[in-house]
């Protein structure tokens, strides 16, 4: 799958922009007035009076083709989906789709809670343009792909979360619409069903039908797709093939999250009243004054991200009031639910005491440090040989591992596979972009 | 309102799904079910009767008996005022359904329209039975001009269907109107000859004229011709009708239509 937009498409949006009208006090009566005249909520407004919920995103979408949509909360993904799905109309720009419509774009919706799922089947399938005699006859079928054989007369309200996507899913699927829109909510279902969602996508899109999917479950939209886009506070940042598009979305909120890690270490070492005593103890005969992490060489760039085989300075900075000839620097890394991952000190490998008086700064390099993806914890201390702690500092520092190639786990060590014998490959997808 | 009608013509079925499960869903849960819907207009005629009878001792000027008088204007006043109100709150009260899923929001009044007016259509088995029960006993009411009530009906229909789209669409940008409209109706209702026959009032002269003005009032008028003095109405009733009916379906479902893509964001 390519990057290249598809000769006839299903699903065309130019240039659209979404602007939703913020809620003023006492703004009732020009509403419904810009209603009326403009037939629109936003035409006229201030800058200040409107929220942009998306700007100028531009795609299409093919026959027979998968297109993800990621990004974070509120970045506009639902907007989109509303508005392919023609519930709500772009406030510029133009959006065509050609065919028939189902979405299922929030839990539960377009069911009537007091009623039966059985009269709930046929009336949301009416919604989604089947009479009920073709209903009838897709009515086993839709029962059989929900599973709720027992519960089709009990209504609706009584369902839990997950019966209502199997529902939904059963009817939005078995009206053979030309377009299915899915917001999410696969992740309710259990897995089972969302295997069984799953193969009936396969079907669905190997039947020359398009598919729209918004999720924040990234290796699903990886699984599914053949192209993603990324929104960003309504901007689309980024549209293609889905592994480097999701990988760069990862990136980004990896080096966000290690700004956050940067920030909080930075405000807790200005701050030093802010300190948890269950996260710092000793009797501070010698103390750590500092602690900073660098990806690749010492002086590189201080920051709390990295990819998995970067190189890692660990940096501490500390200060003996007194002379100590008694002292052990140690650095433990630890997931943040406290699996011991790494830990190490200047004792167990065989540095011996001599003297320590005033300002010092320790360097702890790792030339390759390779751990899984995920978030990670660093304990930091100065003690005695003894254990004796003078300062102990706990979680004194987080930061953020990314990894672009595959495998699962705390280490990514370097590794080669190599075949033998009766056994051959198709070939091979390029990993890294 | 074009696009409004060929809407309703389209999804006609699920309308009349979505109406019976709105009369089914009424009843729900009460011991009486279905007979309320005969129960309730009978109670509405005992309570009427008495208070307007026995309490105020209306005189009937000539409408006798006052009764059934009172019930061959009161039942059509009914499913108008009721589905006006209720179609005004549908959307609000709906906001689920057309928020979160594509659903075509013009249904959604005409559900409030379609269950009153089979409400409506309940109680005339009550309004015949009494109107024969009338006759039996003595009084000169009712006759052949029944046979007109269909008709009176469908012309009724784009009237009630109007103010139900119109202030459905309208409620949803101003929730004023919820309170406004019930102030309004009641006061239609006084303006409406259904208390007292038209000819009662000709000597209050400006009460009249703002009785006969009222566009609500051919309508009503009809119906006691047709039901309770067993007239066919006059062919200058019908063309009342048929201009304001046609001018209440305009506004009211090109108000809609003009509101339409704005339900969504802000009911």
């Amino acid at each position: 799958m390519s990057d290249e937009t598809p000769a006839v498409p299903v699903i065309s949006v130019e240039g659209v922009t979404k602007l939703y009208r913020r809620t003023m006090p006492g703004d009732r009566l020009r509403t419904l007035k810009s209603a009326l005249v403009g037939r629109n909520l936003t035409r006229g407004l201030r800058p200040d009076e409107a929220i942009a919920a998306l700007e100028g995103v531009d795609f299409t979408v093919g026959r027979g083709e998968a297109f993800g949509i990621i990004g974070g909360n509120g970045s506009g993904k639902s907007t989109m989906l509303k508005l392919v799905a023609g519930m709500l109309k772009p406030t510029t720009g133009r959006i065509v789709v050609a065919g028939r419509v189902a979405a299922l774009i929030e839990l539960g919706a377009g069911f009537h809670p007091e009623i039966s799922g059985r009269e709930n089947v046929f009336i949301n399938g009416a919604v989604l343009g089947l009479t009920r005699k073709e209903i009838e006859s897709r009515y086993a079928d839709i029962v059989e792909f929900s599973g709720l054989g027992d519960f089709m007369e009990e209504p609706v309200k009584n369902y839990s979360s997950g019966m209502y996507v199997r529902l939904g899913f059963a009817v939005a699927v078995h009206t053979d619409p030309d377009v299915l829109l899915v917001d999410e909510v696969l992740a309710v279902g259990d897995e089972a069903f969302a295997h069984r969602c799953l193969r009936r996508i396969e079907e669905f899109l190997a039947s020359g039908r398009t598919l729209l999917l918004v999720s924040h479950s990234l290796d699903l939209v990886e699984g599914v797709c053949d192209r993603v886009m990324w929104l960003e506070n309504g901007h689309q940042r980024l549209v293609g093939e889905p592994r480097r598009v999701i990988d760069a979305y990862r990136q980004e909120v990896a080096e966000k999250e290690g700004e956050e890690h940067k920030a909080a270490l930075q405000q807790r070492q200005e701050d030093p009243a802010s300190e948890d005593p269950e996260l710092r103890w000793g009797s501070r005969e010698a103390e750590i004054t500092s602690i900073r992490m660098f990806a690749g060489v010492v002086g590189g760039e201080e920051r709390y991200h990295v990819e998995s085989g970067e190189p890692v300075v660990f940096e501490i900075r500390a200060r003996a009031a007194k002379a100590l000839n008694d002292f052990v620097f140690g650095v433990a890394v630890a997931t943040p639910r406290g699996t011991e991952v790494w830990g190490t000190n200047t004792d167990l490998e065989g540095y011996v005491a001599g003297v320590f008086d005033g300002e010092a700064t320790v360097r702890l390099t790792c030339p390759a440090l390779r751990l899984g993806p995920g978030d990670y914890v660093v304990d930091v201390a100065v003690h005695s040989k003894e254990g004796a702690p003078y300062d102990y500092q706990r979680r004194a520092l987080e930061f953020t591992v990314t990894a672009r190639a595959g495998g699962i786990g705390m280490y990514l060590p370097e590794h080669d596979w190599e075949f033998t014998g009766g056994l051959k490959w198709a070939g091979r997808k390029t990993l890294d972009p | 309102m074009f696009r409004v009608a060929a809407q309703l013509f389209r999804y006609r079925g699920l309308l009349a799904t979505l109406t019976s499960r709105e009369l089914k869903a009424r009843y729900r849960g009460s011991v009486l079910g279905f007979l309320w819907s005969l129960a309730n207009p009978l109670l509405l005629l005992a309570v009427y009767t008495f208070v307007f009878s026995v309490v105020f001792k209306a005189r009937s000027q000539g409408a006798d008996p006052y009764a059934l008088f009172l019930v061959s204007g009161l039942f059509p006043w009914i499913w108008t005022s009721a589905s006006t109100l209720e179609g005004a709150m549908s959307l609000v009260a709906s906001s689920g359904l057309i928020r979160k899923a594509v659903f075509p929001a013009e249904l959604i009044p005409m559900v409030s329209v379609f269950s009153n007016l089979v409400h409506f259509l309940f109680a005339l088995p009550i309004v015949f039975t009494a109107l024969v029960a009338g006759r039996i006993l003595g009084y000169n009411v009712g006759g052949v001009s029944a046979v007109a009530l269909p008709a009176i009906v469908l012309i009724h229909l784009p009237l009630v269907a109007g103010l139900a789209l119109g202030f459905s669409a309208l409620t949803v940008h101003f929730k004023d109107v919820r309170d406004l409209l019930g102030n309004l109706l009641t006061l239609m209702f006084f303006l409406t000859p259904i208390l007292f026959p038209l000819d009662s009032i000709r000597h209050l002269r400006y009460v009249w004229w703002a009785v006969r003005l009222n566009p609500f009032t051919p309508y009503i008028l009809s119906y006691q011709e047709a039901l309770f003095w067993g007239r066919f109405p006059e062919p200058s009733l019908w063309l009342q009708m048929a201009t304001v009916s046609l001018v209440a379906w305009s506004l009211g479902a090109g108000l809609f239509e003009r509101l339409r893509e704005t339900l969504v964001e802000a009911a």
